[in-house]
């Protein structure tokens, strides 16, 4: 079997491309930075000799993931799941970011992310179950000041990709949606975590387990995935609490670690 | 004039064995991570030690596309202004981290970093050392003690614990320098293992946090200068008769029972395969 990763040279995607090298699965991997593809599948077919096909492409633009779609049917690869990895924020209050960075958060983590679901749905094997993971956030489960268009581009693919789950179940497609806190992804993550000291720490989730969970828990039906117990405790109590009064909350948080930031920033 | 390359030679320990060989003269050769840390580092040496030859070289060694730009360009250093000869290298750099982290090549940072730079670069420098008849050092440790290499799961994917994840890679350190000996000692170049004792550095608390980063500012402060750590490396670089694979403070140690000839080959086997080398 053949996975499709999008975003395979970042953090979270190569720790999926490797976690499904390790299972024995083929892999089809892409993202927009060329270089880092190339050398994430050269590092991976050396650890686990399993086939790599890597295909560079700007996912929000229609024509060049046709180009991905074809490049799969001309080699025969066929695709028994898709990781929707590739996902954008910018730190930073509405009215200070530019309008465009704003309108990318929703092409990349949400009209892209459609758009090669939809595609990718052509080069599944029909006589198989199919599976769909999207990776949403911890912050798609409450409205969040100052993250405000990337917290709602992150409710949009939980809301969707629950509806899309009930709506293939019948044709045997599994959809999954993760919503990960922290992750210790890159040098500047950690950095993050650090500075946000306990909280930082208490809601980061070790990557290599929750990719391997995420990976058994969509084989295996789920659709929903919330690692970690802290997190999964904050889900419960903001079920409680009347969501602009989670977002008022929320905004204090926000502010106050921004200056922390900031303050290390200058030091 | 004599050459050294020295790796993680911004700081710490690393920083320490410059000095002491900027001191006896020897044309110095520092790698550190960024432009920054470099620049500073070679700045600070050259006041220190006016009209010694001290140059500095930015890498990122968790990155092999880096290595071996590294390795040509030290190459190239090494052929054009000493005569193709490179007396010693020190394999010291080194990292902790407290969560699994993969590199660019999708190697965890610190196998990475603390053993699979160390490999790629020796190889990159084996004809100058050749040349020169030199000696390749690699920082170990003696938390090396008590552990077994994961065979199964190498970059520890399972179950990541950042303290046994350290100790993996200070064994390989081991492993590495017993099995370059087993190849190349015939051709005048001898490998030896460092363990720099507790010294008091920085190596714990970057880009850690929390009981690692706690726990080690506590303990780093029980631990010797850097300087004299140095001394060790100083000491097994210029002396005549340097037989032994492992090296402290007091001279020859003792090395865990894992360091021997089956491992050190599946070690060096894997790490040709992850550098993509036939050293
Ligand atoms: N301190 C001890 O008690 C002790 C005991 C046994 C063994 N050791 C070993 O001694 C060696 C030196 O450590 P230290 O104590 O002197 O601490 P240190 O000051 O942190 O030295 C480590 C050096 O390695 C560099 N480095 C780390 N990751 C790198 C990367 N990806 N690319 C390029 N350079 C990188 C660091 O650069 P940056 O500063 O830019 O990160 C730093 O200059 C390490 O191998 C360590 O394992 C230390």
């Amino acid at each position: 079997m053949f996975v499709l990763i999008t975003g395979a040279s970042g953090g979270l995607g190569r720790a999926f491309a490797l976690e499904c090298a390790r299972r024995g699965c083929g892999l089809y991997v892409t993202d927009i930075d060329a270089q880092g593809l190339e050398r994430a599948a050269v590092g991976i077919r050396r650890q686990y000799g399993v086939p790599v096909e890597t295909y560079a492409c700007d996912i929000t633009d229609d024509s060049a993931v046709d180009g991905l779609i074809q490049n799969a049917q001309d080699k025969g690869i066929a695709i028994g799941m898709l990781f929707n990895v590739a996902g954008l924020d910018f730190e930073g209050a509405f009215q200070k970011r530019s309008f465009n960075d704003l309108a990318s958060i929703l092409r990349v983590n949400i009209e892209a992310t459609l758009r090669i679901t939809h595609k990718a749905l052509k080069l599944r094997d029909e006589k198989r179950d199919f599976y769909i993971v999207f990776v949403s956030s911890l912050a798609s489960l409450y409205p969040i000041p100052l993250k405000a268009t990337y917290a709602a581009s992150k409710r949009f693919l939980l809301d969707f990709s629950i509806a899309l789950g009930e709506e293939l179940k019948p044709q045997g497609v599994h959809v999954l949606a993760l919503c990960p806190g922290g992750l210790s992804t890159r040098e500047d993550c950690l950095q993050a975590i650090a500075a946000q000291g306990f909280w930082g720490n208490a809601t980061t989730n070790a990557i290599e387990t929750v990719v391997c969970r995420t990976v058994s828990k969509s084989l295996r039906g789920k659709t929903l995935y919330i690692p970690g117990l802290v997190n999964n405790l904050l889900r419960f109590g903001a079920r409680l609490v009347p969501p602009s009064i989670i977002a008022r909350m929320l905004h204090k948080r926000w502010l106050q670690a921004q200056q922390q930031w900031l303050s290390i920033g200058n030091q | 004039m004599k050459t050294i390359v020295i790796t993680g030679a911004t700081s710490g320990i690393g920083y320490a064995v410059c000095r002491a060989f900027a001191q006896m003269r020897w044309a110095v050769l520092g790698v550190g991570r960024s432009e920054a840390t470099c620049g500073a580092a070679e700045r600070k040496l050259r006041e220190e030690f006016p009209g010694a030859d001290i140059r500095f070289f930015p890498c990122e060694l968790s990155k092999q596309t880096e290595i071996i730009r590294l390795g040509e360009t030290l190459t190239k250093t090494l052929r054009d202004d000493f005569g193709g000869r490179l007396d010693a290298l020190v394999n010291n750099a080194g990292c902790v981290r407290n969560y699994y982290t993969t590199t660019e090549d999708g190697y965890e940072t610190v196998f990475a970093v603390n053993h699979l730079a160390a490999f790629l670069l020796t190889e990159q420098l084996l004809p100058a050392l050749v040349e020169a008849g030199g000696r390749v050092l690699v920082t170990s440790s003696q938390s090396h003690l008590g552990t077994k290499v994961r065979w199964g799961d190498v970059m520890l994917t399972r179950r990541y614990r950042p303290l046994f994840a350290y100790k993996q890679s200070k064994l390989c350190n081991l492993l590495f320098a017993q099995e370059f000996n087993r190849r190349f000692a015939q051709s005048g170049v001898r490998c030896y293992g460092i363990d720099p004792g507790l010294v008091n550095t920085g190596i714990g608390e970057k880009n850690t946090s929390g009981v690692v980063k706690l726990f080690w500012r506590f303990h780093k402060r029980r631990g010797v200068s850097a300087d004299t750590s140095a001394k060790t490396y100083a000491h097994v670089i210029t002396s005549d008769d340097a037989d032994s694979l492992y090296y402290g403070q007091r001279g020859p140690q003792r090395f865990s029972r894992q360091v021997n000839g089956e491992n050190a080959k599946r070690l060096w086997a894997l790490s040709d395969r992850l550098c993509g080398t036939s050293f």
